[in-house]
Formats: C-alpha cells, structure tokens, sequence
C-alpha cells in the first residue's frame, strides 16, 4: 500500500464542511473519535438480518399471540354484532376510534422525522428514520384497520369510495369522515411509497452481501435491480426530494383531517378551532415518544449503540419538550375558551373530565404528557437512555388516555343530562386494541428481520467520502 | 454502453473515481459510473442539470388538482342533495379532496417518474456492476473499441485504480 493510500477514507474534506455546514451539524463524523467507515456501516447494519435467536421468535409469537386474541374478538363481533363491542348511547365511538387516533399519532412522526427534518437537512434523523417510516407504515395500517371493524359490516367498506353504483348515488364529499378517508388513504400511498423508495438502495446492499440463496432471491427482486449509477443516483435524489416535499404538507394535513371529525361536529369538548394544530403536536409527540420506545430495545438488541448515539435520543426528547409544551398550552386553552366563552355545556364537559367519573384518565394524561416529560429539560436525563425510554412509555399511556378523554368522555356528556351515560369496555374490545398492538408489533419484528432497518446509505452519505488525497489536493 | 468492450475500474478513493470519469470524457468514451452513495461532485462530473423527474411531478399534482376537484363537485351536480343549508357545489368543503388528491398523483407520478428514468426494475442487465460497488468501492465503466482496450487498461491503472477488469460491453 503507498503512502498515499494509508489516508484512510475519513480524511476530512473541509470544502465538503464548508460547502454543507448543516450535514456536520448533529451528524456522525466530528463528535466521534474514531467515526465509522462505510464497511463499518454495512456490517453493523445488516448484522441485524442475522438469522432471527429465540428472542426475536419469542416476540414474534408473542405479537403473534396477540393477533389471534385480536382476531377473534373481531369475529365474535362479526358473528354478534356490535353489540360485542360494549358499545352504548350516547357513546358509540368508544376505544375503537379512541385507539383509531391513537395509532394514526403515533404514524405522524415517521414523516415528520423522514420527510420535514431531511427537507431541514437536520442529520441527526439519519439513523433514526428508517425505523420511524417503517412505524409509520405499520401504524396507519393499524390505524386503517379501526374504521373497518367500527363499521360493524366491514364487507360494505367500499360503499366509502366513489365508485358508480346501481344506488346512482355518490359519497357526500362536504363530510368530515370521507375527507378522512382520502386523507388516510393518501398517507398510507405516500408513506408507504416513500419508505419502499428509500429501502431500494440499501436492499441492493444487502443483496450484494446476501449468504443464502432465498435473500439472494429476496433482495434481488424488492432491490429492483438497483446498481446505483450515475443515472440512477441522479434521478433517484431528485425523485427523493419531491417525494420529501409533497409528503411534509401531509404531516400537517392528515392529523388536520382527523381532528375535522371531531371539531366539525357541535358536541361540547369537540367544536374547537385549535384542535387541527393540537392534534398534530399531539400526533407529533406520541409518534416520536413511540420511535424511541421501539428504537431502545432494537440498540440494545442489534448492539447498534455506534449507530444510535445518546446525542440522537437528545435531539430526539428536544422534540418531546417541544411539542409538549405546544400540548401543555393547548389543554390549558380548551379550559380558558370553555371558561371564557360562558357557554354552559362547555364549561360542564371541561369540569366532567377532570373531576367525572373517569377524572383519573384526565389526570394521568396530563401527569404523563405535561409533567413528566418536563424532566427532560435536564440534559443528563435527555442522554440517560433507561430514564428516556420510561418516559416515552409514559407518554404513550398518555396519548391514548388523551383520545379517551377527548372521544369517551365528550360523548358521555353531552346537551341534556337524560342523554347522559358511560362507555362499558368489553373483552371483545379489549382484545381488539391488544391485538392491534399484535399486529402492529408483528410487522415491526418481521421487518427489523428481513430488511434493513437503519439507512446505510444515508448515513454513508453523512461520512466524508473517502480521499485518496486530503482537501485541497486533487479534489 | 457503446463498445464492445467495457473496462471496469475498481476505486476505493472517490478523488480517483473522479479522474477516471475525466479520462473517459476527454476520450470521448462512452461511460458509466456506480457509486455506493450519491455525491455532488460524483454527479457534477457526470450529469450536472436538473433531473426531468420534477416536470412528472407537476405534471402529477396539477393532474390530481384537477380531478379532486372535478370529482367532488360533478358527483354533486349528478346527485344534488342539499345538505345544512351549504350550497350544492360548496367549494370550501372540496378543498381538502384537491388538497390530498393533489399530493396523491404527484407521488404516484413521481414514482412513475423515478422507475421510467432509472430504468427499474432492471434486476439482468447491469454492465461491469462489481457487488462491491453497493458496499464500499467507486467503480468506473468505460466502453470502449477492442483495440483499445490494452491502452485504457494503462490509463485507468494510473487513476489509481484498485483492480480493473475487462468484460463483453453492449
């Protein structure tokens, strides 16, 4: 080897640096003492693609276990009707739209991490946001799943498309519930497309380092033939950025969308002008606390501790401090317009939760999403991974208990007090929301198995590109 | 790639990609470049300009505008049902159809756009690809005359090639 080329590959290219301040800003490379190389890269990432332990077929059986309970509760429900579903005037929405929301918050994030922060060149989502498009795509599955079994007849689920019909009649389009279903289903396309884009690169990575001849298969038909020209990287970074930029409006819109069904709508608690940007910080909040919650355990796992550092999980719980506050001022405005507005069955619906029967859902969602979090305004806390991961369970536990408190206890408390009453939960309903974490959770493990779940192109992209002369030379 | 001929160069050192991409433009040779990550001055070399990929885009969304709006308010006007006193074909209510259908065909046509360009799925043909082009090394094809062939060898050597093959072109 000469001389030359003993100038390993992180030689560092200050007009790189210079010309792109922001990619160094949060990235891998200044902070590290001995930063990573791309072979680095490639085999601490598909080390993960290692054939499964019994770990890994534990909670898939597990989440496996938990589909099945889901599975026959919607059956029952099926087979009975809706009944099965604990369902009651006046609350007929219940925990299946209670957790419909809850699982369509937890899919914002991924777009916010993948698309907005690449559109803001924030590089510390690098190695995070492969993990938070793949939530996101599992979650509005998830979440796509609870209008269905609400419908009751979910073999008439299409009657929600505009299709021509014998009926001759069309879906009303000034409804908030089909602006949903538009806007749902054009996330899932979007997110979905977005995710298998920016998989193809990094599945012909794993399909040129494929063992066996069943991922040579695999790898080589979803890599599509990907080889990574010049042609291609061109058009494909190109393609990339729209992708990037027509999917940012649907953070803002599809959680906008949602909140619609609710604010559109006259009932006390619901009819609220903040409640499209309350919804997305809400949504904003969950989806980032539900990446650290999944990306804990996969470090510890798939030992990716060079890859996620404690610098990521920082940026990260600055996120959670954010959009907690956003939350925190959000609740305490719902309570002053009811106050101010001297409207009596607000101002009744706003005294209901927190001192109603069910008065410990409202006070365990402020606990968890407006006190805890603020312990992350400690810097030692931010970078103390266990305490992170616990506050982030924390949160989840309160974003659903948000949606309960908004959905549940809104309807149960309604104009006239005769109307008044109280959502019963079933079994039926209960193993339906732990069958949707079932299936969700098997879609995750599946994937983080078969498919690279950290960007190894992105972050090759954040390393200096190796030099065979330092700057200033050749370059 | 033109030539029956194709020279692969094998680089560790991206400074050494780019002198080859050099040597193959002043020859006039026809060439291709594999790289495991995108890179500005990789794409300077060979392709500098924008990508057509954003005319489909606008091509896309204005096609999706369109049709958001043209849906909801032709299925209005084929089953006019007044509803809460708002107006037949009531525009504000349409907004949001347009809205997402307009970022709904600007991905699907981008999509469109990104496998029409890149020519995917492509999973037989790939000329002088080395697997280790998707890991950690640059390479540089170049087509070239059989005659040829002995004198680029020499040239890409003294770019700093780390290993070159010679392979059947098209």
């Amino acid at each position: 080897m000469s001389h030359h080329q003993t100038q390993h590959q992180h030689t560092e290219c200050t007009s790189c640096e210079d010309a792109h301040p922001s990619r160094f800003r949060g990235g891998i490379v200044p902070t590290e003492a001995k930063p990573l190389t791309y072979e680095e890269v490639n085999t601490t990432v598909l080390a993960m693609l290692e054939p499964p332990t019994y770990r890994w077929w534990l909670f898939l059986a597990l989440c496996l276990a938990a589909v099945a309970i889901g599975g026959v509760s919607w059956t029952r429900q099926i087979l009975n009707g809706m009944t099965e579903a604990g369902k009651s005037h006046p609350d007929m929405w219940g925990g299946y739209i209670t957790t419909f929301v809850f699982w369509v918050g937890i899919a914002h994030s991924g777009t916010l991490i993948s698309a907005v922060l690449y559109l803001f060149r924030a590089h510390f989502r690098m190695p995070i946001y492969r993990l938070a498009e793949a939530m996101t795509v599992f979650a509005v599955l998830t979440a796509g799943l609870f209008p269905l079994i609400h419908l009751g007849r979910v073999w008439y689920f299409y009657w929600l498309m505009p299709y021509p019909n014998e009926r001759a009649i069309w879906p009303n389009f000034r409804s908030p519930l089909l602006w949903d279903v538009f806007a749902v289903s054009t996330y899932l396309t979007i997110s979905s497309t977005f995710f298998i884009i920016g998989l193809i690169p990094d599945i012909a990575v794993a399909r040129d380092a494929a063992k066996t001849k069943f991922r040579k298969i695999l790898y080589g038909i979803t890599s599509l033939g990907w080889s990574g020209s010049h042609p291609q990287w061109k058009h494909y970074t190109a393609a990339y950025l729209f992708f990037a930029a027509l999917a940012t409006p649907l953070v803002v819109s599809v959680h906008s969308v949602v909140s619609w069904d609710f604010a559109m709508s006259i009932v006390p608690g619901w009819h609220a002008t903040i409640f499209p940007p309350y919804f997305v910080a809400g949504a904003i909040f969950s989806g980032i606390a539900m990446v650290i919650t999944i990306m804990v355990p996969l470090r510890k796992i798939f030992g990716l501790e060079r890859i996620l550092e404690p610098k990521h999980f920082d940026a990260m719980c600055k996120l959670i401090l954010l959009t907690s506050g956003i939350l925190t001022y959000s609740y305490g405005v719902e309570f002053y317009t009811a106050w101010f507005s001297n409207n009596e069955f607000e101002r009744a619906q706003f005294w209901f939760r927190p001192f109603g029967e069910v008065g410990a859902a409202f006070w365990g969602m402020t606990f968890c999403n407006c006190i805890f979090p603020q312990l992350l305004w400690i810097k030692k806390l931010r970078t103390n991974i266990p305490f992170v991961f616990c506050v982030t369970i924390l949160i989840n536990i309160g974003m659903w208990l948000e949606r309960f408190n908004i959905i549940v206890q809104s309807l149960s408390h309604e104009y006239i007090p005769y109307s008044w009453g109280w959502y019963n939960f079933s079994w039926v309903d209960i193993g339906i929301v732990i069958g949707s974490f079932g299936w969700f959770g098997m879609w995750m493990t599946l994937f983080v198995k078969f498919f690279p779940a950290v960007a190894i192109t992105e972050i090759k992209e954040i390393l200096p590109a190796p030099r065979r002369v330092a700057q200033g030379g050749n370059h | 790639m033109k030539g029956p001929k194709a020279v692969v160069g094998v680089y560790t050192f991206i400074d050494d990609a780019l002198s080859a991409i050099e040597l193959a433009k002043t020859s006039n040779l026809d060439y291709r470049v594999y790289s495991p990550v995108p890179h500005h001055e990789l794409e300077e070399a060979t392709l500098p300009g924008k990508s057509p990929v954003r005319f489909l885009t606008g091509a896309g969304a204005v096609m999706g505008c369109s049709a958001g709006f043209a849906l909801a308010i032709w299925t209005s006007l084929d089953y006019p049902l007044r509803v809460s006193a708002k107006d037949v074909v009531s525009v504000p209510g349409f907004f949001v159809i347009g809205y997402e259908c307009t970022i709904l065909f600007g991905g699907i046509f981008t999509l469109l756009a990104l496998l029409h360009f890149c020519r995917l799925p492509n999973i037989l043909r790939k000329i002088g690809y080395d697997p280790r082009f998707s890991q950690d090394k640059f390479g540089v094809v170049i087509g070239c005359q059989t005659a040829m062939v002995d004198d680029l060898v020499a040239r890409l050597r003294q770019t700093g090639a780390d290993e070159i093959q010679v392979r059947e072109g098209l």
